[in-house]
């Protein structure tokens, strides 16, 4: 049988150059293209104006078709935001959020998308309630498996259980590879010391990062309310000792900085995804800097991929480039790093 | 490669009511007015009430209090797209130099914490 792993690139990745203008929607797909991808992830409220309205247009559905034609680009995720918390005084009803993740579901196959992300954040109710309509238009829901979330863990448990009770074939997991860092990203550091943070603050962060790497991290719990859960997991990770070291070294606010920003990553072991392959249809191969010699300093790409290859995967790796937020003050180049994250990424699968 | 921009350079005016700027919001998608939270702005150390800002998106103009309801697809901060921000100020601004900070806060409903972001700039009128 063997693997059958495909490269896409998440238009995310282009979010400083479409910013400033310089890339257009267009532009993005035409630069997609250019790396050697074959498959394109949106997100359709980054880069589509007056969403969702344009979708219903066949005009725009036409030109959207046309655009993938010429650049001989498959849609492989299209990536939702369950903005149930649309108003400050409330939290959608269940109802309310089941209808927004049906219309998500139907402007993702009006595009073409057979596969939609949502995020952590959406209730297990919300996604057992769409599932019947997920069926019905032929799109899975795919939940993220973001840092600080994990694959194994008491929260993915959950729903493992809904896909065991439901059997749904509609449901499954999009792993985030920012779940698979060794090491905080370099351009993270650089940035913290743009700042002025202190190379002692900046090692002790290091060191606190390895022994949660060597250690294995512990696991967030399942629980909708995100700054909790979050709060518990960074806490029962080392969070106060490192705080406590970080201050007693003299830390000013970059060395605070660069301590807090360590929790936005993590580790995980790459069998996470052999053990779950059955319900992984689409990922997101998160990078934050790859050097000229192909070498992604944060995320353990040949590990991951390899355990892709093993596991036969079937799918894309869609590069999500997040390099550009630490280089904004000095200059983001998305486009060279998308081409070098997809070169990595073909020599690990073909190697 | 240059560094990011927040600011229209080009988007500064005054009258004797008030000042008006155009922004762009630090964030990575488009979003209903509803989930700005927060704009806050300070002018030459001087904080302006919140009742004194509006926000102005594709020729409509919204007060912070009204914008909590703003849920458009016409009327959404677009990603990449300034925004011009109104604020009442008796007498406007003098002619010469003067220091801007922002202070945005947007509520993406996935987020465990809101993102925030101060874009502080020099210009002059």
């Amino acid at each position: 049988m063997g693997h059958d792993i495909k490269r896409s690139v998440s238009l995310y990745s282009y979010q400083d150059e479409y910013y400033d203008g310089t890339l257009d929607l267009e532009g993005c797909l035409r630069e997609t293209a250019a790396t050697g991808a074959t498959g394109v992830e949106l997100l359709a409220e980054q880069m589509i104006k007056r969403f969702p309205l344009p979708i219903e247009d066949e005009k725009f559905r036409e030109d959207w078709f046309n655009n993938l034609k010429k650049y001989n680009l498959t849609p492989s995720c299209y990536d939702a935001f369950l903005e149930n918390k649309l108003f400050d005084n409330r939290t959608l009803s269940l109802g309310e959020q089941i209808n927004m993740m049906k219309r998500d579901l139907r402007l993702a196959h009006l595009l073409g998308f057979d596969v939609i992300r949502t995020l952590v954040s959406t209730p297990m109710d919300v996604i057992e309630g769409s599932l019947e309509y997920a069926e019905k238009v032929g799109v899975r829901i795919g939940l993220e498996v973001h840092a600080p979330f994990s694959l194994n863990s008491g929260w993915a448990d959950g729903y493992m259980e809904m896909i065991n009770r439901t059997g749904t074939k509609f449901f499954g997991f999009i792993p985030d590879m920012g779940i698979f860092c060794k090491n905080i990203p370099d351009v993270v550091r650089d940035k913290v010391r743009r700042h002025g943070a202190k190379e002692e603050c900046i090692k002790i962060v290091d060191d606190c990062y390895a022994e949660r790497v060597a250690k294995g991290f512990t696991k967030i719990k399942y629980d909708l309310n995100l700054g909790k859960a979050n709060m518990e997991y960074r806490m029962a990770n080392g969070m106060k000792e490192m705080m406590d070291k970080v201050k007693a070294a003299g830390g000013a606010d970059a060395d605070f900085e660069y301590a807090d920003a360590s929790f936005v990553y993590s580790w995980s072991e790459p069998q996470d995804i052999i053990d779950n392959i059955d319900y992984i249809f689409h990922t997101h191969a998160k990078f934050y800097n790859v050097h000229e010699d192909l070498k992604e300093t944060a995320v353990a790409l040949p590990e991951v991929i390899e355990a892709f290859k093993k596991a036969e995967y079937k799918g894309f790796l869609s590069s999500e480039y997040e390099g550009g937020e630490h280089l904004r003050d000095v200059g983001v180049d998305s486009i060279t790093q998308v081409k070098r994250h997809q070169e990595a990424m073909k020599r690990c699968i073909e190697a | 490669m240059a560094a990011r921009q927040y600011y229209d350079p080009n988007g500064f005016t005054t009258c004797d009511k008030g000042f008006s700027f155009k922004i762009k919001a630090q964030y990575y998608r488009g979003f209903t007015l509803s989930i700005l939270r927060e704009l806050n702005v300070e002018i030459d150390g001087e904080e302006i009430p919140r009742d004194d800002v509006s926000i102005t998106v594709n020729g409509e103009t919204f007060t912070m209090e009204e914008a909590r309801t703003v849920v458009d697809s016409d009327y959404r901060w677009e990603f990449g797209e300034f925004a011009k921000v109104n604020v009442k100020k008796e007498g406007g601004l003098k002619a010469g130099n003067h220091h801007l900070k922002v202070f945005q806060k947007i509520a993406p409903s996935y987020m465990p914490f809101p993102v925030e972001a101060t874009c502080e700039t020099d210009f002059s009128i």
